[in-house]
C-alpha cells in the first residue's frame, strides 16, 4: 500500500490522470463530428456535460468565499441571475450579439458584488449568510418589478442558437480555467494563503498583517464575475429566462450541497461534488421519480453526518497531500516519513 | 539604557476606552522605549488586555492618542499596525488550529503589502527557512508537522510567540505568555525573551501575573487598576509600593495566587 501511495506521488499520477480526463473531455464532441452516423455522442449527452461543467464552475466559485474565506454564501446565485439577465436584456432588448452581452452581463454581476460585498462582508458568520439570502430573494422581486427592462414575470426570449458543441466547449474551458485559477491562487500566491489564514482566524490574520476586508471583497468579486459568465451562458443556452427559473433557490442550495459533498475548502472537492451530484441526481431521477428528492436529501444527511469534511476533505489534508497516505506512511515505514516533503508545498 | 533621553517606541497619551458606562481605561499615559522589556501588571479586570487591544487596534480607542515609532496610529487598522512592526499574542491563544505548526508559521510571515496589486504575488522564497529556524529556536521541532489544535497549552503559547516573531517585528506585546505553562517551559520562554531582547534588540511589553517572571525580566513596570495607571517604576519599587500592594495583593490575594 505504501509503495502504491509513494509510486502515485513520485510520478505525479494524479496530475497525469487529470490531464487524461481533460483531453478525453475535449475529444468527446469530436466523436460526433467525425462519425455522426454512429450516434456515439448524442446531443443530450453533450447537454448533460454542459450542465455539469457549469456546476463545476459555480461550485468552485462558491468555494472561494465559502470554503477558503469561510463565509457561507446562501445567495451566490444572485450573480448567476444578474449575468443571465444582463446577457438576456442586451440580446433580447438591445439586439446585441452574444459574446459582448455575456461580458457586460458578467460585469454587471461584478459591480453588484463589489457594492453588496462591501456591505455584507463586514458581517460575520450567519449574519452574512442571511444577508446574502435576503439579497437573492430581493433581487428576484426587483427583476420581476422592473418590467420594461426585464420583461417582468413573463420573462425574456433570447434569439435561439442551438449549437451543443459550442456550449460544451465554452463551459468546459471556463470550468478548466476556474479550477486551474483556484489551484494557482491557493498554492502559489500570497493572496490564496491569506484567504486560508482569514478562514482559520480572522482577527488573528488581521493582527498578522492581512487586510481581511480587502481580501474578502476581492475574492467575492472575482467569484461573482465568473458566476455571472455562467449565468449568461445558461441564459443563451436555455433561450428563455424568467425570474422564477433564474433566481431559483435550489441553484444556491445545489452549490452548497456540491461543495459540502466534495469537501469545503479543497480544490478538487467542488469538481468531484459537482460530477457526483449531477449524475447521482440524474440516475435517481430516472429510476425513482417519485422518491428522487427524498433519496437525495437522505444521501446528503448521511454525508453531513458521516463525512462532515466532504469526500476530498476526508481523504486529504488542506495542503493537498493525502492524510491517509501520510498515516499509512508513518505506520508502515517509520524512517521514510513523507511528511517533510509535504511541508514544502506550504499550507 | 536611559529611557528619558530616547524617543519612545510606543506611547499612549490620555488613552480612554468605555464599554457602555464602564471605563475600562481612563486617561492612561505611558511610554515604551526601544530595547526595553516592560511589564504591565494589575488585578483581574483592570484593563490590561483592553489596553493591548487598543494598542494593536483590535479595539477602537474612545479618547486619546497612541503613537508608534513617532506616528499616530490611533485611526489605523490592525494590519497596518502589523506592517509597521508591531506584533502581539492573545490572552486566549489565537492560532490556526486546523493547520500544522509549520503552516501556522508560514501564514504569519511578513506580507508583501496591503494593496490589491500585492495580492497576487507569488509567495517569497526563504520564508520556510525562517519558519524552521524560529521553530527550532522555540524548541518546537519535534511537533513541526502536528496539527496546531492538538498541541498542549504551553506549546500553543510558544507557537503563538513564534508566529508573532515571524514578520520580524520591532515591538512584541505578549499577553500572559506564561499562564498555564509548566515551570520548565516558563524558563525557556524567559531565556528566549532575553535572547531576543539582547541579541536582536526587540522591545517587549508583557502582561503578566507571574511576579517572579516580571521581576527577572523587566526593567520597568506599569500597574493598572480599574482602568487607571496606578504606579510606574522598577520591579523593586513596584513591589514595595503601598498602593500596589493594596490593589494587587491585598484586595483579593487568594484569587491572584490562583492565577499564578
Amino acid at each position: 500500500m505504501v509503495r502504491l501511495v509513494s509510486f502515485w506521488q513520485q510520478y505525479h499520477l494524479g496530475r497525469w490522470a487529470l490531464i487524461i480526463v481533460a483531453l478525453a473531455l475535449f475529444a468527446l464532441p469530436l466523436a460526433q463530428i467525425i462519425v455522426p452516423e454512429r450516434k456515439l455522442v448524442t446531443n443530450s449527452l453533450l447537454f448533460s456535460f454542459t450542465q455539469m461543467f457549469m456546476l463545476v464552475t459555480m461550485a468552485s466559485n462558491w468555494n472561494l468565499t465559502g470554503g477558503y474565506t469561510g463565509y457561507i454564501d446562501f445567495g451566490h446565485a444572485v450573480f448567476f441571475g444578474l449575468g443571465a439577465y444582463g446577457t438576456g436584456v442586451l440580446m433580447a432588448k438591445a439586439g446585441w450579439i452574444f459574446f459582448p452581452s455575456l461580458i457586460v452581463g458578467a460585469i454587471v454581476a461584478l459591480i453588484f458584488a463589489l457594492l453588496i460585498g462591501s456591505a455584507t462582508l463586514r458581517l460575520k458568520g450567519p449574519y452574512f449568510s442571511i444577508a446574502m439570502l435576503g439579497t437573492f430573494v430581493a433581487m428576484r422581486e426587483i427583476v420581476r418589478v422592473i418590467k420594461p427592462l426585464t420583461g417582468g414575470g413573463t420573462g425574456l426570449t433570447l434569439p435561439p442558437y442551438l449549437n451543443r458543441p459550442l456550449f460544451y466547449y465554452v463551459t468546459l474551458i471556463q470550468a478548466v480555467i476556474v479550477v486551474v485559477f483556484v489551484w494557482w491562487l491557493i498554492k502559489h500566491t500570497e493572496f490564496g494563503q491569506s484567504l486560508i489564514a482569514i478562514r482559520e482566524d480572522e482577527v488573528g490574520a488581521e493582527m498578522r498583517g492581512i487586510n481581511a476586508t480587502l481580501h474578502k471583497i476581492t475574492i467575492f468579486t472575482i467569484a461573482a464575475f465568473s458566476t455571472g459568465l455562467v449565468g449568461g451562458l445558461w441564459a443563451y443556452q436555455n433561450t428563455f429566462i424568467d425570474p422564477d427559473i433564474v433566481f431559483i433557490e435550489s441553484r444556491t442550495l445545489d452549490l452548497v450541497m456540491i461543495v459540502m459533498l466534495g469537501g469545503l475548502g479543497t480544490i478538487a472537492g467542488p469538481v468531484l461534488g459537482a460530477v457526483l451530484l449531477y449524475w447521482m441526481r440524474d440516475i435517481i431521477w430516472a429510476n425513482f421519480l417519485q422518491f428522487h428528492l427524498i433519496i437525495q436529501g437522505l444521501v446528503l444527511i448521511l454525508i453531513v453526518l458521516f463525512l462532515p469534511e466532504g469526500i476530498v476533505g476526508s481523504i486529504s489534508d488542506r495542503s493537498g497531500g493525502t492524510t491517509i497516505g501520510r498515516l499509512w506512511g508513518r505506520y508502515f515505514t517509520a524512517e521514510e516519513d513523507t511528511a517533510p516533503e509535504k511541508a514544502e508545498v506550504g499550507p | 539604557m536611559n529611557p528619558a533621553s530616547a524617543e519612545p517606541l510606543l506611547a499612549g497619551h490620555n488613552v480612554s476606552k468605555y464599554f457602555g458606562g464602564l471605563a475600562a481605561l481612563s486617561s492612561v499615559d505611558f511610554a515604551v522605549y526601544p530595547g526595553e522589556i516592560m511589564g504591565l501588571i494589575g488585578p483581574n479586570g483592570s484593563g490590561k488586555t483592553t489596553l493591548f487591544d487598543c494598542l494593536s487596534r483590535v479595539q477602537k480607542v474612545d479618547k486619546g492618542q497612541i503613537t508608534f515609532k513617532g506616528e499616530d496610529i490611533t485611526g489605523k487598522k490592525p494590519y497596518q499596525v502589523a506592517h509597521m512592526g508591531l506584533a502581539r499574542t492573545f490572552q486566549v491563544v489565537r492560532i490556526y488550529r486546523k493547520l500544522s505548526v509549520l503552516e501556522n508559521m508560514l501564514l504569519s510571515r511578513q506580507w508583501g503589502g496591503m494593496g490589491v496589486i500585492h495580492l497576487f504575488r507569488r509567495y517569497p522564497k526563504g520564508i520556510e527557512e525562517r519558519a524552521r529556524d524560529l521553530i527550532h529556536f522555540l524548541l518546537l521541532d519535534p511537533i513541526i508537522e502536528e496539527q496546531a489544535g492538538n498541541l498542549s497549552g504551553g506549546q500553543q503559547r510558544l507557537l503563538e510567540i513564534g508566529m508573532a516573531l515571524m514578520p520580524d517585528p520591532d515591538l512584541i506585546l505578549l499577553d500572559e505568555a506564561t499562564s498555564g505553562i509548566n515551570p520548565t517551559l516558563v524558563e525557556t520562554i524567559k531565556d528566549r525573551i532575553v535572547e531576543l531582547n539582547k541579541k536582536h534588540s526587540k522591545t517587549f511589553l508583557l502582561i503578566e501575573h507571574n511576579i517572579q517572571f516580571i521581576g527577572d525580566l523587566c526593567s520597568r513596570v506599569f500597574v493598572l487598576n480599574y482602568g487607571e495607571m496606578l504606579a510606574e517604576g522598577t520591579p523593586d519599587e513596584i513591589m514595595n509600593n503601598e498602593d500596589v500592594i493594596e490593589a494587587y495583593f491585598g484586595m483579593d490575594g487568594s484569587d491572584d495566587e490562583f492565577d499564578e
